[in-house]
């Protein structure tokens, strides 16, 4: 019995050994992974490269941390007027969310698999909570609201087929270049890489990128929180100083009275 | 060339803010407005958060306000006097209307409330002024052979206590009046979340009868203040002024105010009416567009009005 048990013991860890072999294929590296902004910041690239097994497929997915978002929601009044009609918040969202595959995600992954891990629109409206909405229909009516404010402030976006791949040494190389919008806020944000396989995640991988205020920019958005009554006072003087100021100069210049 | 704001969090092309600084400017120093109620709209469909707009929007006011003031001061256009009674009003005013903004919050109406009254002071002051100085152009030489008629608003006002004479306006007012009216435009102005100028303008013309080239050098005096309370309030209370963004558009903002100035004493009192009036309209025909066409985004972020 002992023996029977060894036996099985031994296998089972064979089994594992070979399944980390395969499991170590997948890499990511960010290249751009400390994105610093200065006075003259007008936003970058990142590009994302890594290998992977050459019989997969990938997604790669940006995102910062989840959070909740409260926004205005218009509508319209006495079936004329549009105007704020009120608050919706949207729960377990993030600020940022790129996503870029090289098929179709429906194509690729069951749609557990999108939701576990996820993965698009569908799967973040899933995965999101809208409050206050009646159902499933003014949530989904909403959240697709949501996208296209947050796509038309380029924090949102996603793609298929812009991840080139080349065959190299028995593995698959590939690399994504993406435009990094000036609109996205300082904070960590993760990169997430999935190699898929039958309609399943075989494989994960993970990098960061940091964007990080410095310089003049850091220390004047670190003065209107941390010494906000000295801001005022300053931002006041100045505006009171470059007021007196152009008038001299136009008084000295000779403005006609 | 762009630079990053720190605070709105964005990045932005410098012509854009010393150009629309250089517009509202010159017009702040024509007709007496702070331009809040250009400006803060510009800046928004530029990309600048609402409530990072409306602030920094206040402390640009500052300079050219400071600016304009200085510039007619130096040619005796500005009532002193009048104006401390004025500011007096606004910020009794304005303390009333922040609390009236609660109130409607409260109640859940704020926005609905805040566009109408918007649309009506700006559609009222805006088609009263367009007629009352066309009407005026038209008929200057007979009224000039005229005495002025007094309304029976006029005989009521005379009769009010507290009588004083505002020398460089050359009118004589019951001090309750520039006090009772600064602070109905505070009430207002606190509403609507501007500085008010487009209704002072108008309340110091046609109610306190001061000449306009006064009445323009006097409300940029008190919207100084009004703007260095609200800049600093801002600052303190919502981290909301951008600095960078204040320079940029102050750069613009304090020579359109000086070449303003020098325009406006070359156009006649009628003439300054009438083209604040047609822009006031303008203002309001595109709020009714805004109100009536399907907007394009049904979310915004939160702030501002």
């Amino acid at each position: 019995m002992k023996l029977k048990f060894l036996a099985l013991t031994l296998i089972a860890l064979a089994f594992a050994a070979a399944a980390t072999t395969a499991s170590a294929q997948l890499t990511a590296t960010a290249n751009h992974d400390h994105i610093t902004v200065d006075f003259f910041y007008h936003g970058s690239t990142v590009s994302v490269r890594g290998v992977s097994d050459p019989e997969t497929d990938l997604v790669i997915k940006i995102s910062s941390p989840e959070g909740h978002q409260t926004l205005r929601q218009k509508g319209k009044v006495g079936g004329l007027l549009w105007m704020n009609v009120g608050k919706l918040t949207f729960e377990h969202v993030p600020n940022l969310y790129f996503l870029h595959s090289t098929k179709n995600l429906t194509e690729m992954l069951s749609n557990e698999e999108l939701n576990k891990y996820v993965l698009g629109y569908s799967a973040l409206e899933s995965h999101a909570e809208v409050a206050p909405v009646s159902g499933a229909s003014e949530k989904n009516k909403w959240f697709d609201e949501f996208v296209k404010m947050k796509e038309a402030s380029k924090v949102y976006a996603t793609s298929s087929g812009k991840i080139s791949t080349t065959a190299k040494d028995g593995l698959q190389e590939y690399y994504v270049l993406m435009d990094w919008p000036y609109q996205a806020s300082p904070g960590e944000y993760t990169v997430s890489v999935y190699a898929v396989k039958g309609n399943k995640v075989v494989e994960q991988a993970e990098s960061k990128v940091t964007v990080e205020q410095v310089g003049v920019v850091k220390s004047l958005a670190g003065m209107a929180k941390q010494s906000a009554a000295v801001y005022g006072i300053i931002s006041i003087i100045a505006a009171l100083g470059a007021g007196f100021g152009v008038g001299l100069i136009f008084r000295k210049g000779g403005g006609a009275h | 060339m762009y630079l990053y704001l720190p605070v709105a969090l964005t990045s932005i092309n410098v012509l854009i803010p010393v150009g629309l600084g250089l517009a509202v400017g010159l017009l702040s120093g024509l007709f007496g407005v702070g331009g809040g109620f250009l400006m803060t709209p510009l800046l928004i469909m530029f990309g600048i958060p609402s409530t990072v707009a409306a602030a920094t929007d206040s402390n640009q006011i500052v300079a050219a306000s400071t600016s304009g003031t200085y510039a007619h001061w130096k040619v005796g256009n500005v009532d002193f006097k009048m104006g401390l009674y004025l500011l007096l009003g606004g910020f009794i005013g304005g303390l009333i209307g922040v609390q009236g903004i609660k109130l409607l919050n409260a109640m859940g109406n704020a926005d609905f409330v805040i566009k109408m009254t918007y649309v009506l002071m700006l559609g009222i002051v805006g088609i009263y002024m367009f007629f009352e100085s066309l009407q005026s152009m038209k008929k200057k030489d007979v009224e000039a052979s005229k005495p002025a008629k007094e309304s029976v608003v006029g005989k009521f006002l005379k009769s009010l206590p507290l009588q004083t004479h505002f020398e460089k306006s050359g009118v004589t007012h019951s001090a309750l009046v520039p006090v009772v009216f600064g602070g109905f435009v505070g009430v207002l102005a606190a509403v609507m979340g501007v500085g008010g100028g487009f209704l002072m303008v108008p309340v110091m013309v046609y109610i306190l009868r001061m000449p306009m080239h006064v009445v323009v050098g006097t409300s940029l005096f008190q919207i100084l203040f009004n703007c260095i309370e609200v800049t600093f309030l801002q600052a303190y209370t919502n981290h909301s002024v951008d600095f960078i963004l204040a320079v940029l558009l102050l750069i613009g903002s304090t020579f359109g105010a000086q070449v303003g100035a020098v325009f406006g004493r070359k156009l006649k009192g009628d003439q300054l009416k009438i083209i604040l009036a047609v822009i006031v309209l303008l203002v309001t025909v595109k709020i009714v567009f805004d109100l009536t066409l399907s907007p394009s985004l049904l979310l915004s972020m939160g702030g501002g009005h």
